[in-house]
């Protein structure tokens, strides 16, 4: 199970890549925006990722997947602080899978992680 | 400012720290801030803005307590703030305007939030949105403080409970 983690912030990915790490899932590939992560999606199985960012934020990142055939089916989980009903709407409406609240404990983050990569 | 207005950023603010660090946060009298020199030594600066609402937020840690809230977060000895503290400060402010987000929408207030800023050195100035006084919410963690500063200017405070009170008859 590959997983790219994209997030602007570096110990933002470092506390999820622990997280995920102490789980077992070592196959991880970081970007720091949306845009460096469209260079980084052949082989991912799953991607994690932060709404607000520079260059290119998370939602439009996903619009962007999304429009591509053959990222049809990537699980996408987003991790943001903006969790409103209209964001997660708006998230869920654009093809993001799942939702991780920022802040998280990282068992809650394992927990949603597990969940979604044994769909 | 209507501390109805204050309140989700001090709601943010303790469920951020309690959930990222596992330490329970007090908060302290709030005060008017009335020159742009910040009360610690490193700031995370976070503009918020629609047509309701527009302001700024910051967090404004001393050296000390950022390195603290540091070694909690990332299980990190560090002695000086390094570009990994900055990091945690400007994440910090940007998980906090975030969260505070999700608490205006009961209010029918939604704003976008910008990339956070990050501020050092003794004595730095922060520069808030507007030209509105800036409330200042110390907080005390274990034997640690930091500081929010939150400037806010509302756009239309009318057409806000008026579509409230829209909402109501709809409902
Ligand atoms: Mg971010």
């Amino acid at each position: 199970m590959r997983i790219l983690v994209v997030d602007d912030s570096a110990t933002m990915r470092r506390i999820i890549i622990k997280a995920l790490n102490t789980t077992g899932f070592n196959d991880i590939t970081e970007a720091e925006d949306g845009e460096d992560a469209l260079t980084k999606l052949e082989g991912i199985d799953l991607l994690l990722t932060d709404w607000n960012m520079p260059v290119m934020d998370g939602l439009s990142m996903v619009k962007e997947i999304r429009r591509n055939a053959s990222f049809a089916n990537l699980p996408i989980m987003m991790i943001t602080s903006q969790a409103a009903k209209k964001e997660v709407i708006e998230a869920l409406k654009n093809g993001v899978n799942d939702y991780i609240v920022k802040p998280f404990t990282p068992a809650t983050l394992v927990e949603k992680v597990q969940a979604l990569s044994a769909k | 400012m209507d501390v109805k207005y204050i309140n989700p950023f001090i709601n943010a603010v303790v469920t951020t720290f309690e959930t990222m660090i596992g330490l329970s946060i007090d908060r302290l009298d709030p005060f008017i801030k009335t020159h742009a020199t910040a009360q610690g030594d490193i700031s995370g600066i976070i503009g918020y803005a629609s047509k309701d609402i527009i302001g700024s937020v910051a967090l404004t840690f001393p050296e000390g307590t950022a390195l603290e809230i540091y070694r909690l977060m990332m299980g990190e000895v560090v002695n000086d703030i390094n570009e990994e503290v900055k990091d945690t400060v400007g994440e910090l402010a940007n998980i906090v305007a975030g969260t505070a987000k999700n608490e205006f929408s009961n209010l029918e207030i939604s704003y976008h939030i910008s990339i956070p800023t990050v501020v050092v050195g003794k004595n730095h100035t922060i520069s808030h949105k507007g030209s509105v006084p800036v409330v200042v919410i110390p907080f005390q963690m274990t034997n640690f403080k930091f500081f929010m500063e939150i400037s806010m200017k509302l756009n239309s405070v009318t057409s806000v409970s008026q579509r409230m009170r829209a909402k109501m008859q709809t409902a």
